[in-house]
């Protein structure tokens, strides 16, 4: 097998990913799994480089790493003593969760391995952000308006339960 | 297409999409109105809710001149098929409305962000049943979703109802990540989000049977929590019960009606190829996917009506009565004929009555005695009759029994499968044998009612039920009865609601 | 016009129902509410009626709607309602009777145990005889049919604590079951052949050929079991004098004008899908009928046994105009029979009211103290008798008229035309005879003459509507106007050769005329004799009585048709549903036993499989169920990560699932 620049970038990025995951999950402090998370993030943001969807890679990083994540560290330091009481979920099932993971593991990849995909085309380091712009207020009008109610709704409902009655 | 082209389509196509503007139009005027009319519980955002519903009951039907075409460019349909399931959805959220206005439950809760979260609901399940975009079908979904999780949690002070909630969006989240993956994989394998192009290129290249089995499992992860059809059914029993009981009743029928108009058009379009002269469609023959959803309708009746048996609280029981028939309605899909898909529709709306009816009952009984308990239901039928007669008629309807509209409904289904062939003759059975176990535990609800005594210590001095209920119940009862006697209109909508684009 | 229709229908309908579940609460016990609504049914149905009359060419429709009731697959059942001219006489007919009935009885059920309940029924029976009239297919016609049957069976039966009511309303149910079998038959004949149920395309079908020869005749003649029932025709016609049992207004409602027309009516709405032969049959046994009951009728004592073998034998004439192809003079008697029957039932039933007795032999001289009854009922006994210018002399004229021209025609039946003209004569004697015996001469039964009084105004206002309505004699020249013959060409909708009109006309006139003057003539000279025989008592009717003591005996036992049923049918029956007895309770019993003998003795052996095996069987399976359900409950957990594991699980089988 010949690994080329890209594969190892490739792999490094996906390493990253998965370890950072798998911190977030397995972690028992709150603090913790939000830093594996950020790296999860950040390694997502990085295939999204490689794959050439530089406005998606920016946005994830803006959004995710930038908004979310952050949102969620204020959100977990400035409850009360969060870090001092047991909130982590215990471990549930472990053997038998490991095993199906595993049957759909080996699933997936026999599937993925002896299909032939329909490559949409070859890369293209164009930029994309003029393109997807253009397709949001196009043919993607609706999907993109609904979404805006979706958030508007979500809002209210946040809101609402967030609120002292 | 040129850019131009597109837009044109666009601005075009607005004028199909009214009812969804006007929807939206009300939304936002609800919202306004909350903030003007705030601190009391005033009866106004249900009165606006009403009169907003009835002006997008009429632009629908108006729908119906504007004949069929496909909008915005393809992602979503306007057809007899779409048209339908807005106007079951419609009368569903009517129907709660007036349940939730007279629900104790929900007494002394704001009302604006209640009521406006039903309606930006019923948006969104008026989109899950025009969508003809997997792009569109799973924003409207999660649309669906999340302002459920909402309401689900709408008691936010009960602790059932915030628990109910928060399973509720885990397990969401969950499935729609698996319906992600597997939309992901289909797109991977086609090229396109399309589902007539996705049918199309599906039909005309031998595809990895493999890959495609493993994304419509996924996919069907992603529906089935929708219609709650086992094995993605955990969900429904905890949120059915920890839910305000309006909304149980409203989830276990909007948006199940929605995920079936989903399921039909998905699976008819995308994953079969139709026969014009034998009113029929036939599966693609790289996934035999009937296959698929007949032993997850069989699981579905099954696990539902057995456990139904075992449970006490009557919230729970119609929860688990629910899932089964989730099972019975998905009978009509598995058999892939105009006629099997008339039957589901035909028997949605069944459900429809017969289902609400229910869950008002419940309502009723739970705001005067305090419990949904089958064992507080003892001797109710001396002490309020009228409650009682009319949970008999949906108990018998939701049975199967003639001469209620659940009986036609089940003969409809039962005789769409013993006429697509002997394939399918198990299946039919299996759905026979469940309607028979069944039978047992609505019995049980009623003997409670009708036969035993009264609790020692409770008193049997008759209830007092107002006549907003009684009006209630005469509107969901009389239709149960009446549709088990004489169902030619509602047939014939059905029968007229089989078309949707762009297939016929 | 439709709205009309459907009002029409649904009005007692509404009625019947509140009635039966609130009635009793109502004030005055709800009699007004059966009243009103049939009353505004009446109402409703003058407009339908003027506009048959003002358009009344042959063939017009006045409402024509159906409804699609079920679908499955090719098989649509359409449910209408169809109203042309004979519908529109129908309905001013049942609803006007319909309506005196119910006036009538809020008199005559005064105080009455059930008062409330009895208006319930016979508004359910109206229903069903408006429903029976107004649909427009024989699926529904059947289904109204026995709707009819139902209603009747609550009627006669109203008084059931006496035994002869209960087992006269059981007869009339079980009787009227044999002919709609027959019926039945004939409708699903029609059905598996035609594949419609609708009137209309049946006609259609018929007369293009789909349904033809032997098999049409024998699909009329199966149908026409049906009116053999319930128009009680020879020989189903034993349960119409046991019905007299109930009420006398109900007498006069389903044995005048409602449930006994029934048959004629349906006769005359499929009256095109009738080949010559099945006429022919219908012929013969209308004048078996008419010329049976007659004679019966001569005998009785009773004042109602008497009315209703006349009622037998004038719906024998009916079908004797029918079959032989008087198809308006059949109807047309149908029609004013109605009305002068229904008087002579609700004037008997004023004389019992007055008298409490229904035998001719505790009557006499009631003329003086009830004034109002005698003169209506005379009205009404003329009418029946035939005499001019009242009603029943025109259609029993038409009859008549056509009987000789179908004997002129056809010579060897011939014998029809006289039966029916003795039969005639025999009508005007018995009729007479009752007369007579009851309102005039001296009064047999002093006690029961003193008490005597005139009934309420409820009661004589409907006789004397119903009076006047048997007089009118212009008016009936519309009514058999607008009763024009149907030909099965209407519907051909090809061509299928020249409407035979036959070269009859001339014997048409021919024979008008001798049927009018041989019918004036044989109804006057019974009258005579009748008054020779009661009135003068030139000759004694006891003396001729026993002169012809057999005669007199076959006629008073009803030409024993009863005993014979008794000795056939019901006989077989019992003994066939005892040998069944027998051999329920000797070998299956035996059996049974047997099996319980050996089980308890082996589960008392082993007490250890009797707790499980004998009466742990059906516990077994409940218990299992049980069990499995209470374990698949233990999957709802309440906690999520259980949810999500299962559901991928799931996921894996279903994918393992399908790759085998």
């Amino acid at each position: 097998m010949n690994i080329t620049l890209f594969d190892t970038i490739f792999y490094l990025l996906a390493f990253l990913t998965l370890g950072s995951a798998a911190i977030m999950v397995f972690s028992k402090n709150v603090i913790y799994s939000a830093v594996g998370l950020l790296f999860t993030f950040f390694g997502v943001a990085g295939i999204y480089v490689l794959l050439a969807a530089d406005f998606v890679a920016v946005v994830q990083v803006l959004v995710y790493v930038g908004g979310i994540l952050i949102l969620l560290l204020f959100g977990v330091m400035l409850s009360n003593k969060i870090t001092n009481i047991e909130i982590t979920t215990e471990t549930l099932h472990f053997l038998p969760a490991s095993l199906v993971v595993i049957g759909i593991f080996v699933v997936l990849y026999r599937v993925f391995i002896t299909t032939d995909w329909n490559p949409v085309g070859s890369y293209n380091f164009d930029p994309t952000t003029h393109e997807i712009g253009t397709l949001l207020m196009t043919d993607y009008l609706i999907p993109f308006e609904i979404a805006s109610i979706l958030l508007l709704g979500a809002l209210i409902g946040a809101a609402y339960i967030a609120r002292k009655d | 297409m040129a850019l131009s082209d597109i837009i044109r389509d666009n601005i075009n196509s607005l004028n199909y999409f009214l009812p969804e503007l006007l929807l939206t139009g009300l939304v936002l005027l609800m919202i306004i109105a909350d903030l003007l009319l705030k601190k009391e519980r005033s009866p106004w955002m249900s009165i606006i809710a009403l009169i907003g519903s009835g002006v997008v009951l009429f632009a629908i039907i108006n729908q119906y001149e504007l004949g069929s075409r496909s909008i915005f460019n393809n992602m979503l349909a306007v057809d007899e098929f779409s048209i339908f399931f807005k106007l079951l959805f419609l009368a569903t959220t009517i129907l709660v409305i007036f349940l939730s206005i007279a629900s104790v439950e929900l007494s002394g809760r704001s009302v604006g962000e209640y009521f406006t979260l039903l309606m930006i609901l019923t948006l969104g399940l008026f989109l899950m049943a025009s969508a003809t975009h997997m792009i569109t079908i799973f924003i409207a979904i999660e649309l669906v979703s999340i302002i459920s999780f909402a309401l689900v949690t709408y008691l936010k002070t009960r602790r059932r109802s915030s628990e109910a909630g928060l399973k509720y969006a885990i397990y969401g989240a969950f499935s729609s990540g698996l319906m992600l993956y597997g939309i992901s994989i289909l797109y991977g394998l086609t090229g396109t989000l399309n589902i007539y192009e996705i049918g199309e290129v599906l039909a005309g290249r031998d595809t990895n049977s493999l890959a495609l089995l493993i994304s419509v499992l996924l996919i069907m992860a992603g529906f089935g929590y929708k219609i709650a059809s086992v094995p993605f059914h955990f969900w429904s029993p905890d949120v059915y019960e920890g839910a305000p009981t309006p909304i149980t009743a409203f989830l276990s029928i909007g948006p199940k009606a929605a995920g079936f108009a989903v399921i039909i058009r998905f699976f008819n379009v995308a994953l079969s190829n139709y026969d014009g002269v034998a009113e029929q469609w036939l599966a693609l023959s790289n996934i035999n996917w009937p296959q698929i959803i007949a032993v997850i309708a069989a699981a579905t009746m099954t696990l539902g009506n057995l456990v139904a048996i075992a449970q006490d609280n009557v919230k729970r029981l119609l929860a688990y009565s629910s899932i089964a028939h989730a099972g019975y309605a998905l009978l009509g899909v598995v058999v892939l004929s105009s006629q099997g898909v008339y039957a589901t529709l035909f028997y949605l709306v069944v459900y429809y009555f017969m289902n609400l009816g229910a869950f008002f009952v419940v309502i009723i009984f739970q705001d005067i005695i305090g419990s949904e308990k089958i064992d507080d239901f003892k001797g109710l039928a001396s002490r309020a009759p009228i409650p009682a007669i009319a949970m008999g008629v949906f108990l018998f309807s939701l049975t199967g029994l003639p001469p209620t509209a659940g009986f036609i409904g089940k003969f409809y289904l039962f005789a769409a499968l013993i006429k697509a062939g002997p394939e399918f003759y198990w299946l039919a059975i299996v759905g026979l044998l469940n309607s028979v176990v069944a039978l047992y535990y609505y019995a049980r609800i009623l003997k409670a009612m009708f036969f035993d005594k009264i609790s020692e210590g409770v008193s049997p001095e008759p209830l007092k039920i107002s006549p907003y209920y009684v009006t209630l119940l005469a509107v969901l009862g009389i239709p149960t009865i009446l549709v088990g006697l004489y169902w030619a209109p509602l047939a014939n909508l059905a029968s007229h609601s089989v078309h949707f684009l762009p297939t016929f | 016009m439709i709205t009309n229709a459907i009002l029409i229908l649904l009005l007692p309908l509404f009625a019947f129902v509140v009635q039966i579940f609130i009635g009793k609460r109502l004030p005055r016990q709800g009699d007004w509410l059966p009243t009103g609504a049939i009353i505004c049914s009446f109402l409703l149905a003058l407009p339908i009626f003027f506009d048959a009359l003002s358009n009344y060419e042959a063939g017009h429709v006045v409402v024509q709607q159906s409804w699609e009731w079920l679908r499955f697959g090719n098989l649509e059942i359409t449910f209408g309602i169809y109203v042309d001219n004979l519908t529109s006489i129908m309905l001013i007919v049942v609803t006007l009777i319909s309506s005196l009935v119910h006036i009538y009885s809020i008199g005559y059920m005064q105080g009455d145990e059930r008062y409330s309940r009895y208006f319930a029924y016979l508004c359910l029976f109206s229903f069903a005889m408006l429903g029976l009239v107004l649909v427009d297919n024989f699926f529904g016609i059947y289904c109204f049919w026995e709707l009819v049957g139902l209603g009747s069976y609550l009627l006669i039966g109203f008084w059931f604590e006496k035994k002869s009511a209960s087992d006269a309303s059981k007869k009339a149910f079980i009787t009227n079951r044999v002919g709609d079998v027959g019926m039945f038959a004939g409708i699903m004949i029609i059905f598996s052949t035609l594949g419609v149920f609708g009137f209309t395309d049946v006609f259609t079908k018929i007369a293009d050929g789909g349904l033809s020869g032997t098999m049409l005749t024998v699909t009329g003649i199966l149908i026409f079991f049906g009116a053999i029932g319930k128009s009680a025709q020879f020989p189903l016609h034993v349960w119409l004098p046991d019905a007299m049992e109930g009420p006398t207004p109900v007498s006069a409602l389903i044995h005048a004008a409602t449930m006994v027309a029934a048959g004629v009516y349906m006769v005359g709405r499929t009256f095109v899908i009738y080949t010559e032969d099945a006429l022919l049959f219908i012929a013969i046994i209308g004048t078996i009928t008419a010329f049976m009951a007659a004679t019966i009728a001569i005998v009785q004592k009773d004042i109602k046994r008497v009315l209703a073998y006349s009622t037998i034998s004038q719906l024998g004439y009916m079908m004797v105009g029918l079959g032989t192809g008087g198809y308006t003079a059949g109807l047309f008697h149908l029609t004013t029979h109605a009305f002068f029957k229904a008087l002579l039932f609700l004037g008997s039933g004023s004389v019992i009211h007055a008298v409490h007795s229904q035998d001719m032999d505790d009557m006499g001289g009631l003329r003086k103290k009830m004034p109002i009854t005698f003169w209506t009922f005379l009205i009404g006994t003329l009418a029946l008798s035939g005499v001019p210018p009242f009603s029943g002399f025109w259609s029993k004229d038409a009859i008549l008229a056509s009987a000789l021209e179908f004997g002129m025609n056809h010579s060897a039946y011939m014998w029809i035309f006289v039966a029916m003209l003795l039969s005639a004569g025999i009508t005007a004697f018995y009729m007479f005879r009752l007369i007579f015996m009851t309102f005039t001469g001296q009064a047999k039964d002093q006690k029961k003459f003193d008490h005597a009084h005139e009934s309420p105004f409820t009661m004589t206002l409907p006789l004397v509507v119903l009076a006047v309505l048997s007089v009118g004699t212009i008016w009936w020249g519309w009514i058999e106007h607008l009763l024009a013959k149907p030909e099965l060409a209407t519907y051909a909708t090809v061509a299928v050769g020249a409407v035979e009109h036959s070269a009859e006309h001339g014997n048409a006139h021919l024979a008008h005329t001798i049927a009018l003057f041989s019918s004036i003539a044989v109804a006057g000279s019974g009258i005579l004799l009748a008054a020779v025989v009661y009135h003068w008592k030139k000759i004694s009717a006891e003396a001729w009585g026993s002169k012809l003591k057999p005669v007199y005996n076959l006629l008073w036992n009803k030409y024993y048709f009863d005993e014979m049923y008794e000795a056939t049918v019901i006989r077989a029956t019992l003994w066939k549903s005892r040998i069944f007895a027998a051999f329920d309770v000797k070998i299956i019993d035996g059996f049974v036993n047997g099996i319980a003998t050996v089980t308890s003795k082996f589960a008392s052996l082993q007490g250890a499989i009797d707790r499980v095996g004998v009466d742990g069987m059906v516990n077994g399976v409940a218990r299992v169920v049980g069990v499995f359900s209470n374990r698949l409950r233990t999957i709802q957990t309440g906690k999520i990560q259980t949810y999500i594991l299962m559901a991928l699980f799931a996921v894996l089988i279903l994918f393992v699932l399908q790759q085998f």
